[in-house]
C-alpha cells in the first residue's frame, strides 16, 4: 500500500470512530435494503427510515445514493477479496490451492449472505466497473498467477482466464445460490452440506486437471 | 481527504435539472465555493457543501437569490 492510502485510511478510520455503529448499521441496512427493492427504487429517504436516523445524517457520511453505493461496494469487497485469499498461497500446487479457494470462497459467502447478494447484483450494474477496476486487482493478480503456474507446471491445459473461472468456481457459486435460495431446479428444496460441497469439488478437480 | 463533519452544510432544494445545477454552478464559483454537491436523483435535491467559513444562513440566502427554494436539511 502507498503511503498516501496508508494515511488516508487511517485518517479516515480515526475520524469515523465515534460513530462507527451507526456507520455500521447504516451500511448493514443499506445492503439488505439494495438487494430487497434494487439500485432503481432505493432511495436515501428509505434508508434514513430504515435506520431510524435523520436523512441528513447519512448525507454527512454520504454525497448521494451513488457515493454511498459505491463506498460500501468496494469495502465490502475489499473486505471479501481478503478472506478470500487468506491462506491461500499462489506456489503450491493446483489441488491443494483450489481446495483453499473453494474453502475460502464457501466460508465468505455462507457468513456474508447479504454482502454476497449486494455484490452479486452489483456485478449487473453500471457500478461494476468502477468497483472491480481497482480494489480487488491484489486478487486478481494473485489468482491469475495460481492459474499460470499450474498451466506452466503441466497441471491443466492452457486455457482462457473465462473458461478456466467457469468451471473452477462457478459450480461453487451456483450450489450457494441454490443454498440462498433454499431450493434448486424446479423448486426442489436443497441445502448445502459438506458432502455436496466436496463431492462437487472433486468432479471440478477431475476436470480440470490433465 | 474526508471532511470535518461539522463543516458539512446540507439543503433540502429544488435545484432539480441539468440546467438548475450550471447555473448554481456559477453561482458556487462566483463565491469560491469549491466541494459542494447536489444530489439530483434523489425528491430533496439535496446540497451539500464542506466549507469551514460558511454560514448556514448566508447560503440559503444566496440560493433563494437566485430563484431556487433552499432551506435546512434536518
Amino acid at each position: 500500500m502507498n503511503i498516501h492510502l496508508y494515511l488516508f485510511l487511517k485518517l479516515k478510520s480515526s475520524m469515523r470512530a465515534r460513530d462507527l455503529n451507526k456507520v455500521e448499521l447504516v451500511k448493514q441496512k443499506a445492503m439488505e435494503l439494495l438487494v430487497k427493492i434494487g439500485f432503481e427504487g432505493f432511495t436515501m429517504n428509505k434508508l434514513a427510515k430504515e435506520c431510524e436516523i435523520s436523512v441528513a445524517t447519512l448525507y454527512i457520511y454520504y454525497k448521494d445514493k451513488d457515493d454511498l453505493i459505491l463506498q460500501i461496494a468496494k469495502e465490502e469487497a475489499e473486505r471479501m477479496s481478503n478472506i478470500m485469499l487468506e491462506n491461500f498461497d499462489p506456489e503450491v500446487s493446483f489441488e491443494i490451492g483450489l481446495k483453499q479457494q473453494w474453502k475460502n470462497r464457501a466460508k465468505c459467502m455462507l457468513e456474508n449472505k447479504i454482502t454476497s447478494q449486494f455484490l452479486e447484483q452489483l456485478r449487473t450494474s453500471t457500478y461494476q466497473e468502477e468497483v472491480y477496476g481497482t480494489i480487488v486487482s491484489n486478487f486478481k493478480v494473485t489468482l491469475g498467477k495460481f492459474m499460470h503456474n499450474a498451466i506452466k507446471k503441466g497441471e491443466i491445459n492452457e486455457m482462457q482466464l473465462e473458461v478456466y473461472w467457469s468451471i473452477a468456481f462457478a459450480p461453487l457459486y451456483n450450489l450457494v445460490r441454490f443454498h440462498f435460495d433454499g431450493r434448486s431446479i424446479g423448486g426442489r428444496p436443497f441445502v448445502l452440506t459438506d458432502k455436496v460441497l466436496w463431492d462437487t469439488f472433486e468432479l471440478v478437480l477431475k476436470a480440470l486437471k490433465k | 481527504m474526508e471532511p470535518d463533519f461539522k463543516d458539512i452544510l446540507l439543503f433540502k432544494t429544488n435545484i432539480q435539472t441539468a440546467e438548475d445545477k450550471s447555473l448554481i454552478a456559477k453561482v458556487m464559483e462566483k463565491h469560491n465555493v469549491k466541494q459542494w454537491t447536489i444530489d439530483q436523483q434523489d425528491v430533496d435535491c439535496v446540497l451539500r457543501i464542506v466549507s469551514p467559513a460558511l454560514k448556514l444562513e448566508e447560503v440559503i440566502h444566496l440560493v433563494s437569490k437566485n430563484g431556487y427554494q433552499c432551506e435546512e436539511l434536518i
